[in-house]
């Protein structure tokens, strides 16, 4: 499925004008939080990429088991920006984070169970898109992929579980997070998660759009070098 | 199925051991690493029984990865893995009975880096034995589990199959926080209420894995 | 097993490897003590023909039927499929061991016997030349008693002597009622034996009929 350029600029300046809303929701809409002041503002920012960090891993779970039940390697690309996308967001979850933590617990990095897991996904994601560069599996690469991205997927609630297991003999740091929000906050957040998610979905299809057109692009070169060698012969 | 794993597993177990090399490589290496972390304490200081878990799970944990690119090397020297996929036996069995080699190999050098913690990190044992052993051998199988279907990643790739180690490890973090935390409280002889929870996460790895690695390994290892 | 069904049949079957056509609409079947000869110039896809024929790659379009089980195929292709660390005799009784063939010691002994090795059974197989290798090879292949036999130019660096016991090996199969498809490099020399002739071009079937009928030069 061609995606037109016209559609992605479209959608591109959508995502841009939902970013501007969202910044003046978080500027001008949203009460200052009287402990931490302004250092708080950069958890609307943190919680929409953590979110859709996870949403990225899931998409790469669910397009690598496609990959595998319909054979069609469509998914395999999917899957692929699905992975880029997720290890972008997820980084900039983790930095956003640790800013966070710096400014309210004193720390750059405690063992929090959402922050250790969101560490260890960042790792194997990472580590998915490393050996997808370097093009490990051969013929059957595709196959290869969608099974790490099936296993990377299947660890997510395991590492989630030991990392809250590893932390409860550990007097706890810090009072449960997202409670006491203001309702002006939570709109703020939805605002932001909405406008993330629209900055997500330009991303992968302009990565999409262009892994489609490398494709092809190989293909024909393929087919032409086939040409040139049987009129060699 | 039984009878093909176990032929499988004895075959690999042989010819592993032919030529008196067996897991020699993993073993060193496992030395080594202990043996270096002992540096990290100055003279006279003791280890916590954590850090001995910790730095004996990652021995373990780099075992596994040099046991399973031994075990399926095997089959690429005369393309065996093509005789192997054409066999009768069923596709599962290659697995189970890698799985099943492997783990064995990785007891046995689990025994020389336990020997080697108690040596040079003096390591000390003061719960139940029968616990450790048991707790050993359930993170086994999962270390085991997913190291034979990353093996089969591995297979045939030549030198790209160490990147699989990349996220190999990552993906072992559950398995060996509990290997650790069990280990832990085992070794000071006091034992938390959260032993149970621990058991029951890895335990949990272990199906998970195991479930998956049965469906997905037939699509790893097939002819090309 | 009916008679007349043949133990192996294609119809229209093609492989691609991604968006790269190997071959399409290839048809034709196999009976019982027949030998088909796969032919064609380099790179027309005859050795992923034959793994598709054997089940090793499934076909990416069209239909392959067997009437033989995995346990009565057997596959012998450059690769020699050894084991190099172990002797010839354990090569052997773990394949008797996987295909449950449960073969004693003695039997398996004589088998080394009909491919020469007998003197050579507790010796490492890592030690053999090529032409001792393939021998073992073929042992395996006998050991299986296959009814359905691939073959992807097991002959390539063999000796003479090695090539005149797997020819013997192969007429005396073909005697039992064993079928085999077998990948010919030397279509002068191989033509004679064969039954049927399948010849591939450029991604095709450009020829499928007896052997005698076929003429070279034209395809050429």
């Amino acid at each position: 499925m061609p995606i037109s350029s016209r559609f992605l600029v479209v959608l591109a300046c959508l995502a841009a004008l939902s970013m501007l809303l969202g910044q003046y929701f978080i500027w001008f809409y949203a009460p200052e939080e009287l402990t931490m002041g302004v250092v708080q503002k950069i958890f609307y920012l943190h919680l929409p990429l953590a979110w859709w960090a996870f949403m990225a891993f899931l998409g790469v779970f669910v397009a690598s088991v496609m990959v595998l039940w319909t054979k069609n390697e469509k998914w395999d690309l999917w899957a692929g920006v699905l992975a880029e996308v997720g290890v972008l967001f997820c980084g900039l979850a983790l930095v956003t984070g640790s800013i966070w933590g710096r400014a309210s617990w004193n720390t750059w990095w405690t063992w929090d169970p959402r922050l250790s897991t969101t560490l260890v996904m960042w790792f194997v994601y990472a580590g998915y898109l490393l050996l997808r560069g370097a093009g490990v599996g051969g013929v059957k690469g595709a196959t290869i992929r969608a099974v790490l991205g099936i296993v990377a997927f299947l660890d997510v609630p395991l590492v989630f579980l030991s990392a809250r297991l590893w932390r409860s003999i550990h007097p706890t740091v810090f009072a449960a997070q997202g409670g006491g929000l203001e309702p002006e906050m939570w709109v703020t957040v939805w605002v932001n998660a909405v406008a993330w998610g629209v900055l997500f979905i330009v991303l992968a299809v302009a990565r999409i759009h262009n892994q489609t057109l490398a494709h092809r692009i190989d293909y024909i070169l393929a087919r032409f070098r086939d040409t040139t060698l049987q009129h060699k012969e | 199925m039984i009878r093909s794993t176990l032929t499988i597993a004895g075959k690999d177990l042989r010819l592993a051991f032919a030529g008196g090399q067996g897991p020699v490589q993993a073993i060193l290496l496992g030395l080594l690493l202990v043996f270096l972390f002992s540096l990290s304490a100055a003279p006279g200081d003791l280890f916590s029984s954590q850090q001995g878990m910790a730095i004996f799970w990652l021995c373990s944990s780099f075992a596994v990865v040099l046991i399973f690119s031994l075990l399926f090397r095997f089959e690429e020297e005369n393309d065996t893995a093509t005789a192997l996929i054409l066999s009768p036996a069923p596709i599962q069995s290659l697995w189970l009975g890698k799985t099943l080699a492997g783990a064995i190999l990785l007891g046995l050098c689990q025994i020389f880096f336990f020997l080697a913690a108690v040596v040079f990190l003096s390591l000390d044992v003061q719960g139940s034995p029968a616990l450790l052993l048991l707790m050993i051998v359930s993170v086994d199988v999962g270390l085991c589990v997913l190291g034979g279907l990353m093996g089969a990643m591995g297979h045939g790739q030549g030198a790209k199959d160490t990147l699989l180690t990349i996220i190999l490890f990552p993906l072992q973090v559950p398995l060996l926080l509990g290997g650790i935390r069990i280990g832990t409280e085992v070794l000071y002889g006091a034992l938390a209420v959260d032993v149970a929870q621990w058991f029951g996460l890895i335990l949990a790895f272990d199906a998970v894995f195991s479930g998956a690695a049965l469906f997905l390994f037939s699509h790893v290892f097939r002819g090309e | 097993m009916s008679e007349a069904e043949p133990l192996l049949r294609l119809s229209q079957v093609g492989h691609f490897f991604g968006s790269r056509l190997i071959f399409k609409g290839v048809s034709c079947t196999l009976d019982q003590g027949q030998i088909m000869l796969v032919a064609g110039p380099n790179g027309a896809g005859k050795s992923t023909l034959l793994k598709v024929m054997a089940g090793l790659l499934e076909p990416t379009a069209g239909v392959v039927t067997r009437q033989v089980a995995h346990k009565n195929m057997a596959f012998m292709g450059h690769q020699t499929f050894v084991y190099a660390a172990m002797t010839a005799l354990a090569n052997l009784e773990f394949w008797n061991a996987l295909y449950g063939r449960g073969l004693k010691e003695k039997a398996i002994i004589d088998l080394l016997d009909r491919v020469g090795l007998k003197g050579f059974a507790l010796e490492l197989a890592g030690t053999f030349s090529r032409g001792m290798a393939q021998r073992l090879s073929l042992a395996r292949v006998l050991l299986i008693e296959p009814e359905l036999i691939f073959l992807d130019e097991p002959a390539t660096g063999l000796d003479r002597a090695s090539q005149a016991i797997l020819h013997g090996e192969l007429t005396m199969a073909r005697q039992r009622g064993a079928g085999i498809v077998w990948i010919s490099h030397d279509l002068e020399r191989d033509l004679g034996q064969a039954d049927m002739l399948l010849y591939l071009n450029r991604g095709q079937m450009s020829y499928y009929g007896p052997g005698a009928d076929f003429d070279l030069e034209e395809q050429a």
